[in-house]
């Protein structure tokens, strides 16, 4: 059991193709945590949040074989997160609300220090005034540490695409927080 | 999220898949469906040259300058043009389906299909090779079909 905790994400999928089923628990174990804390910063709901990653969990699982092991497991399941998250707003769209109680710090390095801080102490109040696009480049990158290169993976946009998004979302960022502050 | 629900989140995926609720789709289900695609793009791009190579061997053949504009527009088969333009739409549909093309600037990537698509148009017909098919082999009736310049009725080759 310890010797797969040593194992990458890759190779785990790997053994859990061949039949071993329970090394699924590491793949769950090792992301869960991220992932309801990325889907409820888009949502703002912790029950639905739960929900879309649970769905996500079991659609991984189904099309575990369809994943190219030449690339990065955490890229596809945020991918497949994001995509379940797209779908709740879709179908809930203007009834979602964020929920005032979510903790939206990463525990990460984080070089540009005044958005992570402001992103953390007023998260709620500035992300819900976000659109969607603005709101999960931020999370991404700021409380997910994902680099260009994996949002760019995880959202399907070109590099610039994400590159722009992100630069503007740190300007209405400075903008909204301002405000509040 | 409490430790708990988390716990819990991981318990209940866990217990589906132990108990085989939800199941692995074979690799031949994705391996099937990748060539299906392929095969599927590769036969709208051959379907897109082909079109539009026979819209350049029929203009060639009927001669924008030598009829005038009305004449023409009656009797060329304009259903001809339009399948290619559906085609070259449904392979840049298609190509923006694949894993590679978010990386790219869809619009170099569907102007670079569009040039791709003519270029080959117009070298299998300066190969003169509709000039062969339309004389012999299976695709001749097709080709007599299509170029019949006193008939109004040129979709003929529909048939």
């Amino acid at each position: 059991m310890d010797d797969n905790k040593t194992k990458t994400d890759e190779e785990i999928v790997e053994l859990v193709r061949k039949g071993n089923k329970e090394l699924y628990a590491h793949i769950i174990h090792r992301y869960q945590t991220r992932l309801v804390r990325y889907a409820q910063n888009l949502v703002g709901d912790s029950d639905r949040a739960s929900d879309a990653v649970q769905e996500s969990f079991v659609k991984a699982y189904i099309n575990l074989n369809g994943f190219d092991i030449r690339k990065k497991f955490s890229s596809w399941i945020y991918r497949i997160v994001h995509n379940e998250v797209i779908n709740i707003v879709d179908k809930y769209g203007k009834n979602l609300r964020l929920d005032p109680d979510i903790d939206f710090d990463g525990g990460i390095n984080i070089e540009d220090s005044y958005i992570k801080e402001e992103l953390v102490l007023h998260a709620h109040e500035c992300l819900k005034q976000m659109k969607l696009i603005y709101r999960e480049a931020l999370s991404l990158y700021y409380l997910e540490d994902k680099s260009y290169d994996e949002i760019s993976d995880i959202l399907r946009l070109p590099m610039g695409t994400v590159a722009t998004r992100i630069n503007r979302a740190k300007a209405i960022m400075r903008e909204i927080c301002q405000t509040k502050i | 999220m409490s430790n708990k629900n988390i716990e819990n989140l991981e318990n209940r995926i866990m217990a589906k898949v132990i108990s085989g609720e939800v199941k692995m789709k074979p690799k031949l289900y994705f391996l099937v469906g990748s060539t299906l695609s392929f095969v599927g793009l590769i036969g709208l791009l051959i379907g897109a040259v082909f079109f539009t190579n026979l819209t350049f061997f029929l203009l060639r053949k009927q001669g924008p300058g030598t009829w005038r504009l009305v004449q023409m527009l009656e009797s060329f088969p304009l259903w001809i043009p339009l399948l290619a333009l559906l085609l070259v739409i449904l392979g840049i549909w298609m190509l923006k389906k694949y894993d590679f093309s978010y990386k790219r600037n869809i619009l170099v990537l569907a102007l670079t299909l569009i040039i791709a698509v003519i270029l080959s148009a117009q070298i299998i017909d300066a190969l003169g090779l509709n000039e062969s098919w339309s004389k012999r082999g299976p695709m001749r009736r097709f080709y007599l079909n299509c170029h019949k310049p006193n008939s109004v009725k040129s979709v003929a080759c529909l048939n």
